[in-house]
This record gives structure tokens, sequence and C-alpha cells, in this order.
């Protein structure tokens, strides 16, 4: 390398020259350090998080199908009950008439003077 | 390297050396963040996480130092490249001469040549900024930027002829 090269690399680099004083180092160091912990932490509760998603999809795809229940014919079902409504008996087909006829109604109790206990 | 000054995730690197380089690793981390101190102080931080967790690992295919300054320069890059820092570091130091205490006459001279060098594309700019600066190879400049030796040559001599036609002119620049 000839004295002009040297030269020439000389005004270069005092081009370059800036305050460049450095911070401290053990601040800087431990300043990653706690980033790092940080960052671990959080990748940590991520990943869990990830797997417990994962895993409730995986139950959810893997969830066996809900069983068919067997139809049942309308038909069969009738021919199995009955079922009769309390006003049935006010129905004109009982012959009674109910503006013409009251039906005696069983009283729960006895009337005491005109109370109705 | 002291005995269990290792660290865990990057049994290569010892903190001890780590401190022993932290200037010269700011002074190129400054660099790579157009100057902003906070940024690079932060860019800081981020290199030494990645050591810290072995997302770097250094497995001694290159200098430590070597190693340490491409890991400062891969972040910037990813970090900055959607800033376009280069963009902003043209037309900040384009226009304003930095401030520093020395002579008219010098510092005139200065940024002459701070506008040529920054009228050099990106990879001659950092190849040059590399061996002149941080007195690396071409070799050692060529692994933190991440190209071949021969690329690295190439960047490395364009760039030179380039500043020297530059400099012509303006600033008596030796041949």
């Amino acid at each position: 390398m000839t004295d002009s090269d040297v030269n020439f690399e000389k005004l270069v680099a005092c081009a370059f020259e800036r305050d460049d004083r450095a911070p401290d180092f053990d601040q800087t160091w431990r300043a990653a350090e706690s980033r790092y912990t940080r960052g671990r932490r959080y990748r940590a509760l991520s990943g869990l998080a990830a797997t417990v998603t994962a895993v409730a999809i995986l139950l959810k795809v893997l969830a066996p199908a809900p069983t068919q229940l067997p139809l049942i014919e309308m038909g069969e079902l009738l021919g199995t009950t009955s079922w009769q409504a309390p006003s049935d008996v006010l129905l004109p087909e009982r012959q009674i008439d109910i503006y013409q006829d009251l039906p005696d109604l069983i009283e729960s109790t006895d009337g005491t003077g005109e109370a109705l206990l | 390297m002291r005995d269990g000054d290792a660290l865990e995730n990057n049994p290569h690197i010892s903190r001890s050396a780590l401190e022993a380089m932290h200037d010269q690793v700011f002074s190129w981390a400054l660099s790579r963040c157009d100057f902003d101190r906070a940024a690079a102080e932060d860019l800081m931080q981020q290199a030494y996480v990645e050591l810290l967790s072995g997302s770097a690992r250094f497995e001694k295919r290159s200098s430590l130092r070597t190693f340490v300054f491409a890991v400062v320069q891969n972040l910037a890059r990813s970090r900055f490249r959607r800033l376009a820092s280069r963009l902003r570091l043209v037309s900040r130091y384009a226009q304003e001469p930095p401030a520093e205490q020395m002579d008219a006459g010098v510092e005139e001279s200065r940024s002459e040549v701070w506008r040529a060098v920054h009228r050099l594309p990106p990879r001659q700019r950092d190849v040059i900024e590399l061996v002149f600066c941080r007195d690396m190879t071409v070799e050692e400049a060529s692994t933190v930027m991440g190209v071949s030796v021969g690329t690295g040559r190439v960047h490395y001599d364009r760039a030179k002829k380039t500043l020297r036609n530059n400099l012509r002119q303006t600033v008596a620049a030796p041949e």
C-alpha cells in the first residue's frame, strides 16, 4: 500500500468520525438479559396458549359424531298412549249441555254457612 | 475466556470477549442507525439478546468480531429496511454537515468526503467503512455484509475508484 493509499484511507475514515462513545457495557448487558428473560417468558406463555388451542381444536375434530337416534313412526306412538283432557266431561258428546245441566262437581270440602272452605 | 464466562447458549462466546469489543461494535451499530444513539443502543441490546438466546450462534467460522458485526448488520438491515433509513441518512447528512470541534477548512473538507461517501451505493459504502474505519480486511467485510469475497472485492475496488474520482475535484485526494 502506497502513502497515497494510506492518506486516502485516512481522509475517508476521518469523514466517518462521530461521537461514538459507547454506553456502559454492564448496563447494556443487563438490559439485554432482561429483554431475553422477558422474551423467554412471553414465548413460553405463547407456546402454552398455542398448545391449549391446538388441543381444543383436536378434541373438537376428533370427538365422535353424535349417534343418530332411531326414528319413531307416528302411528306406533299413538297406539301406545292415550290422554284425556280434564274438561272432556263438558264436551257435547258426553250428553251434557253445560248451559242447561251443570254437572255435579266434586267439592273438596263441605260448605260451612256461606263460606267455602 | 474466563472460566464460567461463556454464554449458556453460545459456548464459544464469552461475556468478557464481548465487553472487550463493545466500543467497536457500538460504533458500527451507530453507523447502521444513521448515528441515532438511542436506536444504536437498542440495536446493541437486541444483538446481545440474539447471542444470549443462541439465535445467532457462533461456530468459529470467522473471528468473533466479524461475527458480531455481521449480527448487528443483519439486525439493522431487517429493522431499517422498511424505514428506508439510507434515504433519510443521505438527505440529513447531505444538507447538514456534522458539527464537530474542527477548524472550518477541515470541516468543509470532511463534509465533502462524507457527501462523496454517501453518494456511493450502500454496499460500496459499507465495505469502505468496514475496511477503512473498522480495520477489517475485505474478506472480513464481505462476511459481515453477507456476500462472497469476490463480490466484496468488486464493491471495494469500485468504491475506491468512484471516491477518488468524486473527490479529485473538491478535495485534494491523493491519487
